[in-house]
């Protein structure tokens, strides 16, 4: 029983699951669901489909090559007379060794997304360049709400409480909104706006 | 799945190409790989010197093995395993191929359905 590779997402395929396909070349190609085999069939190709590992790694977005890895992989294929503390030494080895990729995989996808802060900084600068009136704009619309009250209060009492809740109702959600925009979609306006 | 009118290629080098299977040998209606089916030869390979040298020709009516199905077979560990077309092997009534070479892969299920010199004639087994 050995858990294979599928050909197309490079996933693991267990016993009792996938599609194992023979072309008449004698070739084996093996696919963990029917999704990949699907994808095969219409003679995709994986290294440019976008969910798959072959595209990651060819595209960048994940770490090809790990020294830590070509420790173990680089190992002749000899086989080695049983010693317990060679397998001890080697089950340790393999912990360590995976521990390490894992952590170096994580470090190159952080390092890979890391540069976008000072790209939204750029962004939303070049936007309120642009929008320069806009903002203007909605000062003079802060200006305003605070005198709405005032004159609510005068009218009358049974409108009194009526006219004050949707005044006070309408200050809520503009500053809630103002709020999300500084701290989110700022930079998703500014790719919008492209 | 190879049934009545079903066409299989022919991978031996006993002079036929394609067959058309006429009756499946086994009970039931269709054959899988491993099972014998009788056919008819409906193209063979042509040439020069190749006709003479085949020992089979056009309309002959064979027994024959099939090696390679496009249904899935099931594996005894839950895996399915599909070729890319459907094959068979020649063979007599004794089950002996009437080629001497078979030219492709064939499933490792021959050997299991007791074609072990079909298997053992094969460049590959999957």
């Amino acid at each position: 029983m050995r858990v294979f590779t599928c050909y197309f997402c490079s996933g693991p395929v267990y016993p009792g699951h996938g599609m194992m396909f023979v072309r008449n070349d004698s070739k084996v190609f093996r696919f963990c669901r029917s999704k990949c085999h699907k994808n095969f069939k219409m003679k995709r190709n994986p290294r440019k489909v976008a969910w798959t590992k072959s595209y990651r790694k060819a595209h960048g977005k994940e770490m090809v090559y790990d020294k830590a890895l070509a420790v173990s992989a680089a190992r002749r294929n000899v086989p080695v007379r049983y010693d317990r503390n060679v397998v001890a030494t080697t089950l340790t080895a393999m912990k360590r060794s995976a521990h390490i990729h894992a952590k170096r995989e994580r470090m190159f996808v952080k390092k890979r997304l890391s540069g976008k802060k000072s790209q939204q900084l750029s962004e939303a600068q070049k936007l309120v360049g642009q929008n320069v009136p806009q903002f203007a704009e909605k000062e003079t619309v802060e200006e305003k709400e605070p005198s709405e009250p005032q004159e609510a209060q005068v009218v009358s009492d049974e409108e009194y409480a009526m006219d004050e809740e949707p005044a006070e109702a309408v200050k809520v959600p503009v500053a809630a909104t103002k709020k999300r925009k500084n701290k989110k979609s700022r930079g998703e306006g500014a790719m919008d706006m492209d | 799945m190879i049934g009545l009118k079903g066409m299989l290629k022919v991978i031996d080098n006993s002079g036929a190409t394609l067959a058309e299977c006429i009756r499946v040998v086994r009970a039931g209606q269709f054959a899988s790989v491993g099972d014998e089916v009788v056919v008819v030869v409906k193209k063979s390979r042509t040439g020069p010197n190749i006709a003479t040298a085949n020992k089979v020709k056009r309309g002959d009516i064979h027994h024959a093995v099939v090696v390679r199905t496009k249904f899935p077979l099931r594996r005894a560990d839950g895996r399915y395993v599909r070729f890319d077309d459907n094959a068979c092997v020649l063979v007599n009534k004794d089950r002996e191929p009437v080629g001497t070479r078979i030219l492709s892969v064939v499933a490792n299920e021959l050997r299991m359905k007791n074609h072990t010199k079909l298997a053992s004639l094969a460049p590959r087994t999957v």
